[in-house]
């Protein structure tokens, strides 16, 4: 899990152009989406697409996804329970 | 200091939709056919159109000759003639081009090189003008034209719209989740996203009441921008219900003069909730309201051009088509949809378009008597000017060093394209000349102009696709495809509020800064950031201006 949540924060930032951020600045517990990261809604579809190409998890959209969403340790477990 | 307004009116107009010609398309609309059906190669529906090739030009260039060739025809009207002028609304022209090398990008790529093609084949004495403003480019097209004659820039102008499908769009919106799994529902309580189509429209707008059609009157015109997100309609419809309202000002009506509305009602979740909040907030909730999405589909650079075609039929004939799709409304202010044709009582119509960007746009057609208004002429100075220098360094790191140079995080501009990033740190410096604090932000405006218009984002749009096939687009890098999302950005970070149009011509020939100066005028805006915005594969050439009302 440790590890999974150390790669995702990898991909978060090399996908969504968080440049200046490192994987110790993302809290693994803290909400994605609001002030922190400045995370839209089009990084929500990215986040769809990561889901996918990383981990082969798909999710229908974003809407649905909200507590999926929530944080990195969120995204983690999602992974975990649907990972093939 | 003011002048006369003259009048515009509609001329003869020609279209081709995925339901046939003008004629056809009329007829299949008034029997309640949709035009919109499953093609596997997308794996969606869509609505396609049936082009007759013409020997040596593309397939987009040949669908709107063939419309621009009907109106000619029809009106007598010649582009050859210096008192014509051609105006082309596309957002992506003969983009499928790209799909046979993104690397080295074809000529005929770029837009304006395109319409130059369309101009020639007419013999063109005055150059194409060519807007791309994503989804609203032929509403706004209507909005420059509008203000092009009244300036006494022309006598005449065809204004020609057309975007011709392909995987390179069709894979963006799927990307965007924004696509309908079945025909697309416009209001509808169980819309679930857009279905695209395909179509090509050209109408004449005359100062010439022998070459009216019905004596239907482009009467006013605005653009606006939420200043909000560059994807996301507004959560209140503000920008929408600003151009509107500034529409009907200019156009001297109120709400009892209108007919009908016909908005953009493209039936994805949030576009049409935005829309219904911006129609009440304008006081037209009480008027019957349709989208025609149900039938031809949304036909991007043509939508606006086909859709105003389509509300004056429906102004001469009093009655208005239905909204195909639409049975039941779940919309936050409840609308007067027309479900299916009905008749009108009422003069004038609104008809309206949003999209990427941010931007919205509405024109009121009249056809009652002329009103024959004054509209203001004011002084125009230029108080800042900022070019972005060149450099020895590769563009990234030269952009990041001079973002650093503002020492504030915003965590934005990073996820911007390169074009954004470039205009970001000119538009910054400029406005550190002089700024725009004391100017509200509906009358801030931002008018620009470019040669490659997003082809550096449509090639790297280009390139996932043909490399990542399995996963499709990027929504980040589609969302940049259409120009106007670099002033989008900055109508988000200066909360510009009011017109945000996008030119595209071969070099800086001063129309985006001409057309700036009219905006101050006439007493549209009092402060206009104006000029050139070009990068494309590591070279840019930045040059912005900051207009104030003397």
């Amino acid at each position: 899990m440790e590890q999974l949540v150390q790669e995702l924060k990898e991909h978060l930032i090399e996908e969504l152009n968080l440049e200046e951020i490192t994987p110790e600045d993302i809290d693994a517990a803290a909400p994605l989406f609001g002030d922190g990261l400045g995370l839209d809604s089009i990084d929500a579809l990215e986040i769809i697409l990561i889901l996918e190409k990383y981990y082969g998890v798909k999710l229908a959209n974003s809407a649905e996804a909200k507590p999926v969403f929530y944080s990195v340790n969120s995204l983690a477990e999602y992974i975990m329970q649907n990972r093939k | 200091m003011a002048k006369q307004r003259v009048d515009i009116y509609l001329g003869a107009s020609a279209m081709r939709t995925c339901l046939g010609d003008k004629a056809q398309t009329l007829a299949a609309m008034n029997e309640g056919k949709s035009g919109l059906s499953y093609q596997s190669a997308w794996g969606m529906y869509a609505g396609c159109s049936q082009v007759a090739a013409i020997e040596g030009y593309t397939r987009f260039e040949a669908m709107i000759i063939a419309q621009i060739a009907d109106v000619v025809q029809q009106s007598g009207v010649q582009l050859s003639d210096a008192d014509t002028q051609l105006i082309i609304s596309t957002t992506k022209g003969n983009v499928e081009l790209l799909a046979e090398d993104c690397d080295n990008i074809p000529p005929r790529a770029f837009l304006y090189a395109s319409a130059e093609r369309i101009a020639a084949y007419f013999g063109c004495v005055a150059r194409p003008v060519v807007i791309s403003n994503a989804c609203i480019s032929g509403v706004s097209a209507f909005v420059v034209a509008r203000q092009m004659i009244l300036q006494g820039r022309c006598r005449h102008a065809i204004v020609a719209g057309a975007d011709a499908l392909c995987e390179f769009i069709t894979s963006g919106f799927a990307s965007f989740k924004s696509i309908s799994p079945a025909p697309c529902r416009p209001y509808d309580a169980q819309r679930d996203g857009l279905t695209l189509g395909e179509a090509a429209a050209a109408v004449l707008l005359t100062t010439d009441s022998a070459l009216a059609d019905s004596n239907i009157r482009l009467a006013g015109g605005a653009i606006t921008n939420d200043a909000n997100h560059i994807s996301g309609p507004s959560r209140t419809g503000d920008g929408l219900y600003y151009a509107i309202s500034r529409a009907m000002a200019e156009a001297g009506v109120g709400c009892d003069d209108i007919g009908f509305v016909n908005t953009h009602g493209t039936a994805t979740r949030y576009n049409d909730e935005m829309e219904s909040k911006a129609v009440a907030w304008a006081g037209l909730d009480c008027k019957p309201l349709n989208s025609l999405k149900g039938y031809i589909g949304h036909t991007l650079g043509a939508s606006g051009v086909v859709e105003l075609i389509l509300c004056a039929e429906s102004l001469k004939q009093d009655y208005i088509f239905g909204t195909k799709g639409f049975e039941s409304s779940d919309t936050p202010h409840k609308l007067q949809l027309s479900a299916g044709a009905q008749s009108i009582e009422g003069r004038c119509c609104v008809k309206t378009a949003s999209g990427f960007g941010g931007c919205n746009a509405a024109v009121v057609l009249d056809m009652g008597a002329h009103q024959g208004a004054e509209i203001a002429c004011r002084g125009v100075k230029q108080v800042a000017e900022y070019t972005l220098p060149q450099s020895e360094l590769p563009f990234a790191q030269f952009i990041r060093e001079q973002f650093r140079t503002f020492g504030q995080s915003d965590m934005k501009f990073y996820k911007m394209s390169d074009m954004s990033k470039a205009l970001y740190v000119a538009v910054e410096r400029l406005l550190a000349i002089e700024g725009f604090g004391d100017v509200e932000p509906t009358r801030r405006a931002i008018v620009l102009a470019n040669c490659s218009a997003s082809l550096d984002a449509d090639a790297a749009h280009q390139q996932i696709l043909n490399s990542h096939t399995a996963e499709g687009a990027s929504p980040a890098v589609f969302v940049y495809t259409l120009a106007n999302v670099a002033a989008g950005q900055m109508c988000i970070r200066h909360k510009i509020q009011g017109d945000n149009t996008f030119f595209i011509e071969s070099a800086d020939s001063g129309t985006a800064e001409q057309y700036a100066r009219t905006l101050i005028a006439t007493g549209v805006a009092d402060a206009v950031i104006c000029g050139w915005c070009d990068y494309l594969k590591g070279n840019w050439s930045v040059d912005v201006k900051l207009l104030k009302n003397d």
